[in-house]
């Protein structure tokens, strides 16, 4: 079977992504290649600036367009509370619940020996150096609730209290192997609301 | 709970079968190799999603075929069907619940309840530690899905610490024994709660073990679940297993190995505060066995609010007169149960109620006769 070459170089980029099979890149790549020219260019100029234009917080290494997030930027978030969280798409899923009003650092993952994830490879030293400033009165660990949420949780508030700072965690009213992510707002707004201190 | 029809495609030696069962006693007949214990075999595939004997997905499939499927009807409450479908070119089993397919096995594991008595009991009693611990998370998993859970997680644990064990004992480092700390704590907190089910369960279990085994046997003679663990008293299990994760602590680093909670407990059965592995006779084990599965059968009967299928595969072969007469007393009074022989001529010790159902099996076919 013979496939034009930058069709069919489309379609090995387009099966790349998550959960999009062959028969699916195939589909997209044919109405790309259909579609009027401003739309493909609109989607080529889109995709670009998602690359170029959005970096990661130097503070807290949430998703931003410039050195600073939108939540670090700020000026009505409380500055004494940081929430942390694994990635950037539970800053997102938290801030939909209108619960808090702190800011977050993005560890990047958590600890996950099996898959080769130590303490090194997240963003544990640079939480440490932001708790050093005075402003900061409590830390709350927003990990999921699994194996591997758990550990880390446990290891931050050891090395954070050994910081002599108040950390808190909340609560596990999340579904047992349901990614924060995946929570609908309400269960996590409650989480919120009946956090413990550890 | 009842299974009202089965069927089955190239499984194993079944090609094609279709099969209505009585909700009472199903007796199984054919000779050795004839696709008798199959029908078990589909039946808890359907019930656990997994293989009765621990046989691979592949050796059931028929020969010159790339899938098996099967299919079952229960009865309950309501009507479900639940679906096993096994494609050997990408290697891949499906579950489906009423159609609709099931990612997470737990979704299914309870919903239809299902005790067995097979040849490979004999190493609950018989073989390693480990045997006596998958018998007994079996069937608090069973009853419990947040043992279940608990139980996976504990498991994850446990690799992920030896892990960290594993890269100490290359280069030993300060913060890694902080991180080893946090997975420390992590164990003893999921290992507490499997514990503390795992004590209550006991207890309990006893018994239904007590109850069972004076059904069986003619004299008196008293069974016992002893539980060892790293603590008798559950107020201390914590505390113990603290102390007992410290002081195993250089040999853990030593040997990069998980060496302190209930993944290395045992279960001690007794007969008249004799160990059974120690002074047991043959017949005693046998007894013993087929024990536990009753008792495991009205335990969670008793849990579930449901009854189990039970599923025998060729256990009167090995029993007296006097025992498989008990038996089929039990049988009869159980529910529904699914029991392979190989001998015709045993059937009359069964004393078969008029509801019962005689299938024979021969080459993969099957023919009701009544
Ligand atoms: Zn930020």
């Amino acid at each position: 079977m013979l496939i034009a070459e930058p069709l069919q170089k489309a379609i090995d980029e387009l099966s790349k992504l998550p959960s999009i099979g062959k028969k699916t890149a195939q589909r997209l790549a044919i109405h790309i290649l259909k579609d009027d020219k401003e739309s493909v260019e609109s989607l080529i100029n889109s995709l670009r600036d998602l690359k170029e234009k959005i970096k990661l917080c130097n503070e807290c290494f949430n998703i931003a367009t410039e050195d600073k997030c939108d939540v670090c930027k700020s000026n009505k978030r409380d500055r004494s509370i940081i929430c942390v969280v694994e990635d950037p798409s539970d800053v997102i899923s938290i801030e939909k619940t209108n619960e808090y009003n702190g800011l977050y650092h993005v560890l990047g993952g958590v600890l996950n020996p099996l898959a080769g994830v130590t303490v090194e490879k997240l963003k544990i030293k640079e939480l440490l150096e932001r708790v050093k400033n005075e402003e900061v009165k409590e830390i709350i660990l927003a990990l999921n609730p699994d194996a591997e949420g758990d550990a880390t949780s446990l290891y931050l508030t050891k090395i954070l209290k050994e910081a002599h700072i108040k950390v808190t965690r909340i609560a596990r009213g999340l579904p047992i192997g349901g990614d924060l992510e995946f929570a609908d707002s309400a269960t996590i707004g409650r989480a919120f609301i009946g956090r413990i201190e550890l | 709970m009842v299974l009202k029809q089965l069927e089955l495609q190239n499984f194993r030696l079944h090609k094609n079968t279709s099969l209505n069962f009585s909700d009472k006693l199903n007796l199984i007949i054919g000779g050795n190799g004839q696709g008798k214990t199959t029908i078990l075999e589909a039946i808890y595939y359907l019930c656990t999603t997994k293989n009765l004997i621990l046989a691979s997905e592949s050796d059931v499939v028929s020969l010159n075929e790339n899938f098996f499927d099967t299919k079952g009807n229960f009865a309950d409450l309501t009507n479900d069907e639940s679906r096993v479908f096994y494609d050997s070119t990408k290697n891949k089993k499906s579950v489906f619940l009423n159609d609709k397919q099931i990612t997470n096995s737990a979704e299914i594991i309870g919903k239809f309840p299902i005790v067995s008595l097979i040849q490979s009991d004999h190493a609950i009693t018989l073989g390693a530690p480990a045997d006596r611990r998958k018998f007994v998370d079996s069937v608090i998993s069973q009853v419990s899905k947040t043992y279940l859970e608990i139980l996976i997680e504990y498991n994850k644990i446990l690799r992920q610490r030896s892990v960290i064990l594993w890269k100490l004992k290359e280069n030993y480092d300060k913060n890694l024994l902080d991180e080893l700390d946090a997975w420390t704590v992590s164990l003893i907190n999921a290992g507490t709660e499997i514990i503390k089910y795992r004590i209550s369960f006991v207890n309990d279990f006893n018994k239904y073990l007590l109850k069972s085994y004076s059904q069986i046997v003619e004299n008196l003679e008293t069974p016992k679940i002893i539980y060892n663990t790293v603590s008798e008293n559950i107020d201390s299990i914590k505390e113990n297993f603290i102390d007992n994760i410290n002081s195993a602590h250089n040999d853990e680093l030593r040997r990069a190995m998980n060496l302190v909670g209930p993944h290395r407990d045992d279960f001690l059965f007794f007969i008249n505060d004799l160990e059974l592995k120690r002074f047991g006779s043959q017949g005693q084990h046998k007894t013993f066995q087929i024990a536990l599965r009753f008792g495991q059968f009205y335990y969670i009967k008793d849990k579930l609010g449901k009854t189990p299928i039970f599923l025998m595969d060729d256990v009167f072969g090995e029993l007296d007169t006097y025992r498989s007469e008990k038996i089929s007393q039990h049988l009869n009074e159980i529910g529904q149960s699914f029991i392979t022989m190989t001998d015709f001529s045993r059937v009359e010790e069964l004393n078969l109620s008029k509801e019962s159902n005689i299938i024979k099996v021969e080459n993969g076919k099957t023919k009701i006769i009544n």
